[in-house]
């Protein structure tokens, strides 16, 4: 007896003193309060040496858990993470609107063209709602081209197209095999999904698609790589509903870009696809579309003009001008009040562009950040007949045999 | 020494083993209870352009609390604290009392009536091109 | 030399053999021992602890991850808390293969009963104070149980919860149940189940004629053996609370996540099991109260339907002449387990 309790109050120092040192050897936890919230987080005691994911989302401002979610307060691996947002992108389109959402963020009102979470979720690139709509029609699922399906259910209550709303597809409950097949083969595409296996289609989903370039890393510097992942990878048969992978192995900027069997300018090619293709057009312009030359509308005339017609452009009046907050952000052109941008058929302003005093223009790759200067069309020798405007006709002449 | 025998010791060592036992729970307890989660007080407010406050302008500034003098000599900030217990004074005909015990201060904060004994403190005003006028409470 | 208060507590001397580590496996005893250490522990949360829906699992979080030593307190309450339950058990099991519940000990068993009652709600009710995302399922079945109680079930709903969206509202009405309510009723019983003790004489035991050995030993040495079980049952605490934390889970007003929802979380906590298992097999009265606490009757019944000891065999293990009320007990206990275990 006399023996056991000296015994156990021996062990009970013992562990007292294994508590102590339990205590000490934690390590320190690392507080930031970000200036958004007002709330203290902790992600940083074992996240510091992440880089800052952008320029505009500094973390002494927006911290980590107005994006990520997560528990702000726990240490422990296992609970901090239990309740982020879409794993590690919270961009993914199922908690996008929490994410890079609300008033003041990406999902403002269209009268602001702040929409952005609104318009990429109604966008053909994450709706596939015409590729979706021209196999079934294909194969006799439907009596015609009228979008029905999407690959999450959205509604518009205000188009502008005609398309009101779109169903979830499934492609399980199709009865025809190929269209069958088309969901277990073609789907891996759109915004929102999983990509393929290979180190070629290796993209994140949801707005990270497109604007992530790194590890946590965010840009609107968008070189085409990050295009590459889905466009350009191969072909797909209709008849046996496969994708046939380009079988090349690029090695250059002109072979990597696009594939072997197209021909194009070297225009399009030293430039990345989005000096070209505006925000509209690939992030969608907040209606539902079924066709992609419904929403694609940029073409060589936009820049460069016709025979006949001088680029549109635009004189910088204004300093509340969108295209001042666009150039924000990515300043490759040192825009001031007074100058002239080229602007697009559909009043969307080339915020990279800027006509010089002589009429011609310069330009500076948004990725790249090369200079070029350009002229337009009216008054050269071109041969181009005015309704035949498609970039195929302009290839006759100017396309780089590869 | 002539009494002590091994069962002495035993239990000393015994006792001794509680004790500290009790010493270290006694640390942890006063450690435990001594955590403060609050956040750091405001040390910096930024309040307005100095055009706001034209010279010989005396402008209560509630928040801190303080009052912002401006006189020829430049910015001062009066805390409004006073220095007795630390509650908010309140102007009056003379200068500055303080409800709870009675103290006084005059308009440039010396002390006119105990219990308080220190004079009021100086906080320093900073004039920020791009942030107007800063006072500083640390 | 005159003895201490506490000392003074005990009585002068008891039966040796009634005092044993192996005759009552300080069941009791420590009973009480994590009793007394909830009440240290749960009153050192209480400075940390927010008891309203939007900061309550933060500051649990903030106990857990940031208070120094807050880890410990916590996980010793929790562990206490399960301890608690499961020595109550056995304190249970105990009196009944002894059958030490005969009279005049009978009204003492039914203060027991109330006691372990009493235990499984208040972890309950401090199960519940988490308000993580765990909690919430548990805690809307479990009252909405109580409006299945026909005439009375809707008021007793209100009484428990407070009324309205229970993952919503019933946390500070809990928080006074755990802290105030319950506790004060435990208190209470737990002083009465001890006076009990000495009033009807001590651990069970035959009486002086039919005894078989005669020793005993003074409150020196039974306060000795005390404070050696509080030592094991300390260390056996402390290791707990080192390598198992307690659970957590994300706060209830964490954003809605689809991995995280409530319903990854549906499981009962480990003293309800056997209850979820039944309520999967019909109505949730007869399943989820009128079985439950039919069980709950018939044990604390057993004193009064096998009431027959041969009196040199009271206090002796498994006696034979109380054979049906061991037998009676075992079958409710592998009922129980089986039905916790088959809860998938």
């Amino acid at each position: 007896m006399r023996r056991l309790l000296f015994l156990s109050s021996f062990l009970l120092l013992i562990f007292f003193l294994f508590i102590w040192w339990v205590d000490f050897r934690q390590p320190a936890p690392v507080a930031l309060i970000p200036s958004l919230s007002g709330e203290v987080e902790y992600c940083l005691t074992c996240h510091a040496d992440l880089p800052e994911i952008s320029a505009s989302h500094p973390v002494q401002i927006f911290g980590c858990v107005s994006c990520h979610g997560g528990e702000r307060l726990a240490l422990n691996a296992d609970l901090a993470h239990s309740s982020m947002r879409g794993g590690s992108n919270p961009s993914d389109l199922s908690v996008v609107a929490e994410s890079c959402g609300g008033g003041n963020c990406h999902s403002g009102s269209e009268a602001d063209d702040r929409h952005h979470i609104q318009r990429v979720t109604s966008s053909i690139q994450s709706t596939y709602a015409g590729a979706i709509a021209n196999i079934r029609f294909t194969f006799g699922a439907q009596v015609d081209l009228t979008p029905v399906f999407g690959m999450t259910s959205i509604s518009d209550n205000e188009t502008k197209t005609g398309i009101k709303s779109l169903a979830a597809f499934h492609p399980a409950d199709e009865e025809n095999p190929f269209i069958q097949k088309f969901g277990a083969e073609c789907l891996t595409c759109h915004v929102n999904a999983a990509p393929r296996e290979g180190e070629a289609y290796a993209r994140q989903t949801g707005c990270a698609a497109c604007h992530s370039v790194g590890e946590h890393q965010m840009t609107t510097a968008i070189p085409y790589t990050q295009c590459n992942a889905c466009h350009n990878r191969g072909n797909y048969d209709l008849r046996s509903m496969t994708f046939v992978e380009r079988t090349d192995r690029p090695t250059s900027r002109l072979a990597d870009y696009y594939q072997p069997i197209a021909q194009f300018t070297r225009c399009e090619y030293t430039l990345d696809c989005v000096d070209c293709h505006t925000r509209d057009e690939v992030m969608g312009d907040g209606d539902i579309h079924a066709n992609q030359k419904s929403i694609q509308y940029v073409q060589c005339k936009t820049c460069h003009g016709t025979l006949d017609e001088l680029p549109r452009t635009k004189t910088l009046t204004d300093p509340n001008d969108i295209v001042f907050r666009m150039s924000f952000l990515n300043p490759v052109m040192d825009l001031k009040l007074g100058d002239t941008v080229i602007v697009t058929e559909q009043g969307e302003p080339l915020w990279n562009t800027r006509q010089l005093p002589d009429g011609t223009f310069e330009m500076v790759g948004k990725a790249t950040k090369q200079y070029f200067t350009f002229k337009p069309v009216m008054g050269t020798a071109c041969e181009q007949k005015p309704d035949e405007q498609e970039s195929r006709y302009c290839h006759e002449c100017h396309a780089v045999e590869k | 020494m002539t009494n002590f025998s091994r069962r002495d010791f035993l239990n000393l060592a015994r006792d001794g083993f509680i004790y500290l036992s009790g010493a270290l729970a006694l640390g942890g307890l006063m450690r435990f209870l001594g955590y403060d989660s609050n956040p750091a007080p405001k040390t910096e407010f930024e309040i307005g352009a100095a055009d706001d406050f034209p010279l010989g302008s005396r402008t209560l500034l509630t928040e801190i609390p303080a009052m912002l003098i401006h006189s020829p000599d430049g910015f001062v900030a009066l805390s409004l604290i006073c220095t007795h217990l630390g509650c908010t004074l309140e102007e009056d005909s003379r200068g500055f009392s303080c409800p709870c015990h009675n103290s006084a201060f005059d308009a440039e904060g010396g002390v006119t009536r105990g219990p308080a004994a220190k004079p009021l403190r100086r906080l320093r005003v900073e004039v920020n091109q791009r942030r107007g006028v800063v006072v500083h409470t640390e | 030399m005159r003895p201490s208060f506490f000392h003074h507590l005990h009585p002068p001397t008891i039966p040796a053999a009634q005092a044993r580590w192996r005759h009552t496996l300080g069941a009791g005893g420590t009973a009480v021992f994590l009793m007394l250490i909830l009440g240290v522990t749960g009153i050192l949360e209480m400075f940390y602890y927010l008891p309203n829906p939007e900061d309550a699992a933060l500051s649990v979080q903030r106990i857990t991850y940031h208070v120094p030593f807050g880890w410990l307190i916590r996980n010793l309450h929790y562990w206490s808390a399960q301890m608690l339950i499961l020595v109550s058990a056995l304190h249970l099991l105990r009196v009944i293969f002894t059958a030490a519940y005969t009279s005049p000990r009978r009204f003492n068993y039914l203060l027991g009963m109330g006691l372990f009652l009493l235990a499984i709600l208040l972890d309950f009710t401090g199960y519940i104070l988490r308000w993580d995302k765990s909690i919430c399922y548990p805690l809307l079945t479990g009252t909405n149980l109580l409006k299945t109680i026909p005439l009375i079930g809707d008021a007793l709903f209100v009484i428990a919860t407070g009324g309205g969206e229970v993952c919503s509202n019933a946390l500070i009405r809990f928080y006074t149940w755990h802290i105030f309510g319950l506790t004060i009723v435990a208190v209470i019983l737990m002083a009465w189940h001890a006076f009990r003790v000495r009033r009807d004489g001590g651990i069970a035991v035959p009486p002086p004629d039919s005894r078989a050995d005669t020793a005993r030993i003074s409150r020196n040495e039974l306060v000795r053996r005390e404070a050696l079980a509080m030592l094991i049952v300390s260390i056996f605490l402390i290791l707990l609370s080192i390598f198992f934390p307690a659970p957590i889970a994300p706060a209830m007003s964490a954003s809605a996540n689809a991995s995280v929802t409530e319903s990854a979380y549906a499981r009962a906590p480990w003293f309800f099991l056997w209850i979820q298992q039944m309520l999967k097999w019909g109505d949730p009265f007869t399943f989820g109260i009128l079985i439950p606490l039919a069980a709950f009757v018939f044990v604390a019944l057993i004193p009064y339907l096998f009431p027959h000891i041969q009196k040199n065999e009271i206090g002796a293990w498994f006696p034979k002449s109380n054979r049906m009320a061991q037998i009676a007990i075992i079958i409710c206990l592998a009922c129980v387990l089986v039905l916790t275990f088959i809860n998938r």
